[in-house]
């Protein structure tokens, strides 16, 4: 690959300082701040679906509207094509905003209910340039059937449709100023698997049509596999694993990401099985403390782990599998099968919170 | 052969609105032995949640109707039960865990008020001081009760009723005895440090620690059957796999019965015995969940299996259901599935299929035996 990535970001963080008290304030102690993203390091090419996953409060989405300059990064570089923008302003944001767009989580709250489908679905050109209506009715109706809706949606309200069809609504409102890349947040978590099959296969087609880049931020494992070209894996603001769809899903070397793929639920009865699981729900955000974010709940936690920050590196004998993980040689091997063949058989305990276990269940 | 607890027969739902009529379900029959997991699959919109709600009653009657069918559980036909006697049946007998715990728990109250209140309902109930479901052929005295006198009312309190009652009644007095079963409660649902979470209130806990504790207030009633509607799709896969965990030892441990609701076959995999698939209001298969995942019987279920994604986006395109689910007023002649059904023939378009055979494994399809030689 030739020139710069499309896009890449270097350290970006986003904090979101607490309100002090007024005790705070008097003594002059810095804010309180939540960590929402940490120091994300990732890249991506043209034309490429880079899947972002975790559970809920992990960054996901602030990292997504970072990308996309809804939210200002409190550190690092954001590089577009070589360009920070992390920095731009005014005028020349908004000219430059054409090129990443968002389809955002809740396709019924995203929607005006009191416009029509052309009015949502035009609203970035008009935002980008002054048109006659009759033209931009025009580019709507060109580009709903690349989305699969039939061009006599123009003037129904969002009401009309169905979680799918506003699925759709949202994908052609971002995709009406031909972005270079388009953010899905949670594209798929609304639908039933009918639907969500159809939606996936026209993003995957769209894709190769039209050579769009995706990240697509979702908690849904099985709808990354089938999307994305690469994965990384995020956890309370950090990337922890990073890599080829297929590296990341079928030899995951990160802990976390045994335990988040382990915990996926199966449609096949002749592996249902007995789970690995991680005990307690995610820490806090506010101000962690140093080492890695992971250790409190990790089975191979060791001293080292709740000291040093772990670098998001390339694993042994690969180039492009980064993982986040000071103990990465020794855990890589183990699968989350044979992690379960170690662990204390019988009945398990209460996992307590802040102690690590792996326990049958 | 056991007495099933819960048996559905021909049960049709309608909503009356001014759009039209609505067969949310039609005709649906199937029966839960003790102890079993009868898992509910079918797109949005296809009836399940109006099932699961209609069993005890709770639809809102209008808009809801139930056209013809009986709910017999453990031996009466809940369909008959005047309304003001459900309360008895519901929360005691059936216990319902609902989609979103923030919903279903009262924001103004701490966690130990909100179990303290079940578990005293219950212990009232087991009193005598508030009427209790009886199950059997004639649980419910229909016949007028002799008005008491004054002097029986007046003199209540120092009336106690039979023996048995007299001694349940010593069982919970002190807030301390509450506050033991309340803890007994939380620890059953494998809630780490009890005493803490007892003080807090539902908007300081995480979604799974949530849900734990409707699942504690719905135990703490004792039921005979729990239908549990989506009970994980609002949380996390890693918190999800903790819940359903917990539902799996429970269980073992409670005896209960499930019908299990859920739009996700991952999940319904992992937790029933046995598995309803739902179309368009209709049960369109039913049976072990080993049989409907390996062989099923009917072209709707085996689109549905496929269209999970499985592959990468290399191996080609994902099999999805062309068309989308029919709108419920206006259901297609025949066979409600045969606009999208890659199998239908001019008889399907006319004739709706046979009802479900008395078969452990059934489907409604007049070509349930092709079905596997499908692509």
């Amino acid at each position: 690959m030739t020139g710069p990535p499309l896009l890449q970001t270097v350290g970006v963080s986003k904090h979101f300082p607490l309100t002090r008290s007024i005790g705070e304030t008097l003594s002059g102690r810095r804010a309180r701040a939540i960590h929402a993203v940490d120091e994300v390091s990732i890249s991506m090419e043209a034309g490429e679906t880079l899947g972002l996953i975790g559970e809920s409060g992990s960054g996901k989405t602030t990292l997504g509207w970072v990308v996309a300059r809804i939210h200002d990064p409190t550190a690092g570089r954001i590089l577009f094509e070589g360009q920070d923008i992390g920095k731009l302003e005014g005028e020349a944001l908004r000219r430059w905003r054409h090129n990443v767009q968002v389809v955002f989580q809740d396709p019924v709250g995203s929607l005006d209910p009191r416009l029509k489908v052309w009015q949502i679905v035009s609203e970035p050109i008009r935002a980008q340039r002054r048109l006659p209506i009759r033209e931009v009715r025009a580019r709507v109706q060109a580009i709903l059937p690349t989305v699969g809706l039939p061009t006599y949606c123009l003037d129904q309200y969002p009401h009309e449709f169905s979680g799918g069809g506003r699925q759709r609504i949202s994908l052609a409102r971002a995709l009406s100023v031909d972005p270079k890349l388009v953010i899905l947040d949670e594209p798929t978590s609304a639908l039933d698997v009918a639907v969500q099959a159809q939606i996936l296969n026209r993003l995957v087609s769209l894709q190769r049509e039209r050579r769009i880049a995706f990240v697509v931020i979702t908690h849904n494992v099985a709808a990354v596999r089938f999307v994305a070209d690469r994965v990384a894996v995020m956890y309370l603001g950090q990337v922890l694993e990073h890599g080829p769809v297929k590296e990341v899903l079928e030899r995951p070397i990160h802990p976390y990401t045994k335990a988040l793929l382990a915990a996926v639920p199966v449609p096949d009865v002749s592996r249902r099985k007995v789970r690995y699981r991680i005990g307690g729900d995610i820490p806090t955000l506010i101000d962690p403390a140093p080492g890695c974010r992971f250790a409190p709940r990790c089975p191979f936690v060791k001293d080292i782990c709740r000291k040093t920050d772990p670098p998001l590196v390339p694993a042994s004998h690969t180039t492009n599998h980064l993982v986040a993980c000071l103990r990465a040689d020794e855990v890589a091997s183990i699968s989350p099968q044979e992690l379960l063949s170690t662990a204390p058989t019988g009945q398990a305990p209460p996992a307590p919170a802040v102690t690590p276990v792996v326990s049958l269940s | 052969m056991t007495e099933p607890v819960l048996k559905v027969e021909n049960l049709s739902v309608d909503y009356e609105v001014g759009a039209g009529v609505f067969h949310a379900v039609s005709n649906v029959s199937f029966s839960l032995p003790p102890g079993r997991v009868v898992g509910i699959v079918g797109e949005t919109g296809c009836g399940k949640s109006t099932l699961g709600q209609a069993i005890p009653r709770l639809l809102p009657e209008p808009p809801a109707h139930i056209r013809s069918g009986k709910i017999i559980f453990q031996g009466t036909d809940l369909v008959r039960v005047p309304r003001q006697k459900l309360p008895m049946v519901r929360g005691t007998s059936i216990g319902m865990i609902f989609q979103e715990p923030l919903n279903s728990l009262n924001p103004a109250f701490r966690v130990y008020d909100q179990i303290a209140e079940s578990i005293q309902i219950r212990h009232w109930r087991e009193i005598g001081d508030l009427p209790m479901f009886q199950p059997g052929p004639t649980p419910f005295d229909f016949s007028r009760r002799p008005v008491p006198t004054a002097g029986q009312v007046l003199s209540k309190p120092f009336l106690p009723g039979e023996q048995v009652q007299e001694a349940a009644r010593h069982r919970l007095v002190t807030r301390d005895d509450y506050k033991r079963e309340v803890l007994d409660y939380l620890r059953l649902v494998r809630i780490n440090d009890p005493e803490t979470i007892l003080r807090l209130y539902p908007h300081e806990l995480s979604g799974g620690m949530r849900q734990r504790i409707m699942i504690a207030m719905t135990l703490s009633q004792k039921p005979t059957l729990l239908i549990a509607d989506e009970p994980t799709s609002a949380l996390d896969v890693t918190i999800q796999a903790q819940v359903l965990t917990l539902m799996k030892e429970l269980i073992e441990e409670v005896h209960a019965s499930i019908l299990f609701i859920s739009h996700d076959l991952g999940v319904i995999a992992e937790m029933a015995d046995d598995l309803g698939i739902m179309y368009a209001g209709a049960l369109v298969e039913i049976g072990p969940i080993a049989e409907v995942f390996k062989a099923p019987r009917h072209p709707y279920t085996k689109a549905l299996l496929r269209a999970i994604p499985a592959q990468y986006k290399t191996d080609g395109a994902l099999p999805s259901i062309p068309g989308s689910v029919p709108n419920l007023s206006r259901l297609p002649s025949g066979c409600s599935f045969h606009p999208r059904c890659p199998l239908a023939r001019p008889i399907c378009r006319v004739n709706p299929p046979p009802g479900l055979p008395n078969l452990p494994h059934a489907a409604a399809c007049h070509f349930s035996d092709e079905v596997a030689t499908l692509p």
